[in-house]
């Protein structure tokens, strides 16, 4: 029970951190922006891609550390990377029909998603990638006499096209004998091992990101000049630009905050599934709007504790069902259970946990 | 020459099935003004339940009959789902009812998956019997063309159905409630009502749509039934002028012919149709976002040309 629990809250961290670009782009424009689960999966894609490639893992530095870092710019290479997108999204596909009313601007960000996900599947495949284990680089002279597991090693080929491509090969088997001459006169002086991350290292991580995310989005939405900007804009769109404000800039801020969090939150999830398809967006980013829904569009707190509450009930109700009143499939249930308790919730409270009710003037 | 023939017959049956879903999540988005997203949910529904009806009574009813009998049955299984979701739903607004309304067609959707298998075919998906005339190689192009006679009286029987319906009396309410719904609650009308109706008589149209769909195709996997058919429907719905019935027509027609022929223009564009077709629509929206018609309807243009 505890442990689908602990699941459910690093589950539900990481839909809080897609709801909260979600819900701070509505605040701003009242648009749902259904582009936002793509930037969560180009932001996916870019750590994989940091991972696998940039052989962070290599450097010279005691133990935990190489990897801590890979990851560390993994994650910054997706947080940049989506928001970046996002920002260039917003300027070419948003900006022209803001004024054109909200049903235009929501096909567009339709648009926008479907043309972001093929591009994905034009230039990645369509097939799921498993994503990189982190390596452990050694020696070959540190090893000991016999592999305590399989060890790996880089090949790099030339195809008759003269395309270079990089491949994987394992080297020694483990339990097997280690043949250091040979494997250096192969010109495989330096093999890796693969280390797989515990479920719970990962969880802890992502609740721990969650954690020390929290107070920074805060401090940079209710404490500097561009936050208070944003607050204005939200506040009263038309009222702000006459009083100065630049609204473009603030808009196109948002965006990049809330695609950065969300590139965060791609990786983040990708590590939790182990694997990575040009489709992985639309579901999480599904789920991230009933996040934001359910805590109040529009509230950064509402998006985290509707993004945490998902989490633990898309985890915990299933269990409870098949557990305790003997529900055997229940999981493969678990996504109808979540818009089911969505509707429920929304009917007992139609504006959400935060959410400001709609005041009718007449 | 007869591939040829096949391919337009299943364009304009494609085309007669979406401009029946598009009328009615017109009667529900643009003229009710409720923001719906789960069309595809009701679709799926009466597509499902005519296809099991086919499947419970074939060889008990003679052919013709047991096709009209799903297509009612399609319908009134698509109503009830309405008023399930409607009833409780509507009291929601914008957004929130956007977003309960598609969590209802995803539910709806992983229900079909599944459930057992011999129920619905779960996952795989589901043969439904050819009980209208025998299809083989030699009949299909009358297959197509007859289905093609039914979708068509179908949609001008639902246009004509809808648009009396907005003209009568509690149509004119409905019109009300949607424009403002204080002002009208103020002047007597009860709101809930004509929304409810105009609901569940749109869903009981998409069930209508399901049913043709699941018979013309003769297979339906619970992948026909994704969101992106329901970003279609939209689409056609803002293309051709929400609130606008022949806008439906016209949109529909676009929408899926565009969506065709990309799909088998020379390789070089075909390749990338996936890409230039929501492309194109956001094009389109930008240029003109109030859509092709507005809220105007076709015999407005020829009338005001009259007066000129």
């Amino acid at each position: 029970m505890l442990d689908y629990l602990l699941n459910g809250l690093g589950l539900g961290a990481i839909f809080a951190f897609i709801a909260l670009g979600y819900t701070m782009v509505y605040g701003i424009i009242k648009l749902i922006n259904f582009a936002h689960g793509e930037f969560f999966m180009v932001g996916g894609f870019l750590g994989f891609f940091a991972l696998r490639d940039l052989g962070i893992e290599r450097l010279p530095l005691p133990a935990p550390l190489p990897i801590l870092l890979a990851y560390f710019c993994a994650l910054t290479v997706a947080a940049l990377g989506s928001g970046l997108l996002a920002v260039v999204t917003e300027r070419i596909a948003y900006r022209p029909v803001r004024r054109a009313g909200r049903i235009a601007a929501l096909i567009t960000a339709v648009c926008v998603s479907l043309i972001l996900q093929n591009l994905a599947i034009k230039a990645w495949g369509a097939d799921p990638k498993a994503y990189p284990d982190p390596k452990v680089w050694v020696d070959v002279d540190d090893l000991p006499a016999r592999a305590e597991s399989n060890l790996y090693a880089r090949r790099v080929a030339t195809t008759s096209t003269g395309e270079r491509v990089e491949s994987e090969e394992r080297v020694v088997v483990e339990g097997e004998a280690i043949d250091r001459l040979r494997l250096k006169s192969e010109g495989r002086g330096e093999v890796y091992r693969k280390v797989t991350i515990p479920r719970e290292t990962t969880r802890g991580f992502v609740i721990l990101a969650l954690v020390l995310w929290t107070p920074v989005l805060w401090f940079l939405v209710m404490r500097t000049r561009m936050g208070k900007a944003m607050r204005a804009v939200s506040e009263d769109l038309d009222a702000a630009r006459l009083m100065g404000i630049p609204i473009d800039r603030v808009v196109a801020y948002t965006f990049f905050l809330g695609a950065f969090v969300a590139g965060v939150g791609g990786v983040a999830y990708c590590v939790t599934y182990g694997k990575i398809e040009p489709f992985t967006g639309f579901v999480p980013g599904l789920k991230a709007f009933i996040a934001a829904v359910i805590g109040g569009i529009g509230s950064i707190p509402g998006a985290l504790v509707g993004g945490l509450l998902l989490g633990i009930a898309e985890s915990v109700v299933p269990y409870m069902l098949r557990d305790w009143a003997g529900w055997r499939a229940a999981f493969a249930w678990k996504d109808a259970i979540a818009f089911a308790l969505l509707i429920l919730f929304l009917l007992v409270r139609p504006t959400g946990l935060f959410g400001r009710p709609l005041r009718v003037k007449v | 020459m007869s591939g040829e023939l096949l391919w337009w017959l299943n364009l304009l049956v494609g085309v007669g099935i979406f401009t029946l879903l598009a009328v009615s999540l017109n009667l529900i988005n643009g003229f009710a003004g409720m923001f719906h997203l789960g069309h595809h949910g009701f679709w799926a529904m009466g597509a499902y339940a005519a296809a099991w009806l086919t499947r419970e009574c074939a060889g008990s009813l003679p052919g013709p009959l047991l096709y009209v009998a799903t297509l009612g049955f399609g319908m009134a299984v698509a109503a009830a789902g309405g008023l399930a979701v409607g009833i409780p739903c509507l009291r929601l607004r914008g957004d929130y009812l956007a977003i309960a309304t598609l969590g209802f067609a995803e539910i709806v959707r992983i229900a079909i998956q599944n459930l057992p298998q011999e129920t619905l075919g779960g996952s795989l998906g589901m043969p439904v019997a050819r009980v209208l005339m025998a299809v083989g190689p030699d009949t299909m192009v009358a297959f197509r063309g007859l289905t093609l006679l039914i979708a068509t009286a179908a949609c001008s029987l639902v246009i004509l159905l809808i648009r009396n319906y907005i003209r009568s009396a509690q149509g004119r309410r409905l019109l009300a409630v949607a424009q403002d719904e204080t002002a009208a609650s103020l002047l007597g009308i009860d709101p809930t009502r004509p929304k409810v109706v105009a609901f569940v008589l749109g869903a009981s149209v998409a069930g209508l749509a399901g049913a043709l769909f699941a018979h013309f195709q003769g297979f339906i996997t619970p992948l026909d039934f994704q969101f992106m058919e329901m970003v279609k429907m939209f689409l056609i719905v803002v293309l051709g002028g929400m609130g606008s019935l022949s806008g439906c027509v016209v949109g529909a027609f676009l929408v899926i012919a565009t969506e065709q022929l990309l799909n088998r223009a020379p390789e070089a564009i075909a390749e990338w149709w996936q890409v230039e077709f929501p492309l194109l629509l956001a094009l389109m929206i930008v240029f003109r976002p109030q859509g092709i018609f507005g809220r105007r309807e076709i015999g407005d243009l020829f009338r005001r040309k009259a007066r000129a």
